[in-house]
């Protein structure tokens, strides 16, 4: 058992090594340009959302497998020469899709990337096509939050970002290209909806191209305790003149 | 050989990218719609002609203030759209377009259509070209909050020298009327 999981986990390191270099799918987690000290992390969805691809990886592979079982048993005993000549080619319907799924669903999600910043966030997706979506939270209009049963019991939920503008929910699923990212897997989802949301309450634009209204805070911040400390020693000399 | 050791480590420094010089798309980009023309099969007659006049006739024009991108022969189009109202930036990749050294940067608006506003196809530098629009966009305020800030403490350090002015020939008042 052993052995079959190191051998996998190699031809799977073999995979992946022909997919970055031939196929240049990037070995590199995405970043965000950012300024010194700024606070940035990339990170992949929670282990649990493998699990969880796995999970249904595995259901569906009884599901069809027994179907196609059943029916190729059904051939062998009807027309027992058909059943034998078609014997390979019924082995290979059944256990080549198995495999490819199975690969297909860790290279998936080996290559989802999620970056947050204090400002943006960005979203990488796709081994053939590769999208990258990169959001300000400035232009973020709301956030939710989405767990179902099965994904609770995996321990996790997906985020789903929404930028001003229509369109996106029919269009492209889960890939989202239009005005919305999706961050599927998250463990932790409550704690980035709650930066995103401080954030988002900083910013005091309606979030659709008007101008910044933070040079407001800036000039109302004012005094510094030297400014205090010097207009105490001001008030103190005004007084003893007055007397 | 220590030093060419050394040498070899120095990273080049990664010039910002002059975007008023795209212009067009990069040649790869006939490579591609041939590739992709020749991929739909039976369709490549009518496909090839179209992505081949869409090739010679699409324009960029990056400025201060926006974008805009023309293409068509017979039917032209133009699209204009300003840097602050970008509100997601994608980029993607195809298989194809990796090996050839493109992208895709796709820019969306506030509009109520699911498809990109504008797609910039045949970019090489196309993750240099994002992260500029990225710097435009609004809410990543790297270049507004820095000058903020500057301009902010500025005012702060002339208050100061004000009120110490002013506390000092107050001093020099109260001196001048205890001598009398």
């Amino acid at each position: 058992m052993e052995n079959i999981r190191r051998a996998s986990e190699w031809c799977y390191q073999g995979l992946w090594y022909s997919l970055t270099k031939w196929f240049l799918v990037p070995r590199d987690p995405p970043s965000l340009p950012s300024t010194e000290g700024e606070w940035v992390q990339s990170f992949r969805p929670s282990e649990g959302y493998l699990n969880y691809l796995r999970f249904f990886f595995w259901l569906g592979l009884f599901a069809i497998d027994i179907a196609l079982t059943i029916g190729w048993i059904a051939i062998f005993i009807a027309l027992p020469i058909v059943g034998v000549l078609i014997t390979p080619i019924a082995l290979a319907i059944i256990v080549l899709p198995d495999i490819v799924a199975y690969i297909a669903i860790h290279l998936r999600y080996d290559t989802t990337w999620y970056v947050l910043t204090d400002r943006s966030m960005r979203i990488r997706r796709g081994i053939w096509t590769i999208h990258e979506t990169t959001i300000t939270f400035e232009n973020i209009q709301n956030i939710h939050i989405h767990q179902g049963p099965v994904e609770r019991y995996f321990g996790f939920a997906s985020l789903l970002v929404e930028t001003a503008g229509g369109g996106g929910a029919q269009a492209h699923g889960a890939a989202g290209l239009g005005h919305r990212g999706m961050m599927e897997g998250l463990s932790n989802a409550p704690e980035i909806r709650e930066l995103i949301m401080q954030r988002i309450k900083q910013i005091k634009s309606a979030g659709i191209g008007d101008d910044h209204v933070d040079s407001e805070t800036s000039t109302t911040r004012g005094f510094t305790p030297q400014h205090v400390q010097l207009l105490r020693e001001i008030n103190q000399l005004t007084a003893q003149l007055a007397t | 050989m220590n030093q060419t050791a050394i040498e070899a480590q120095v990273v080049p420094v990664k010039q910002p990218l002059d975007v008023s010089a795209i212009r067009g798309p990069a040649p790869q980009l006939l490579t591609y719609y041939l590739i992709v023309a020749i991929l739909t099969l039976p369709g490549v007659f009518f496909v090839l002609p179209a992505l081949w006049f869409r090739y010679r006739t699409l324009q960029y024009k990056f400025d201060d203030e926006g974008i805009s991108m023309r293409w068509g022969l017979f039917f032209r189009r133009e699209v204009l759209l300003t840097y602050r109202k970008i509100q997601d930036i994608h980029v993607s990749r195809g298989i194809i377009q990796r090996w050839l050294g493109l992208a895709t940067v796709s820019v969306q608006t506030a509009s109520g259509s699911a498809t990109p506003e504008m797609s910039i196809e045949g970019i090489l530098e196309a993750e240099e070209l994002r992260d500029y629009l990225y710097a435009k966009m609004r809410g990543s305020r790297q270049n507004v909050s820095t000058a903020q800030s500057d301009e902010s403490s500025q005012t702060e350090n002339e208050v100061t020298e004000l009120l110490m002015g002013i506390r000092d020939n107050l001093a020099k008042l109260v001196d001048a009327r205890e001598v009398r």
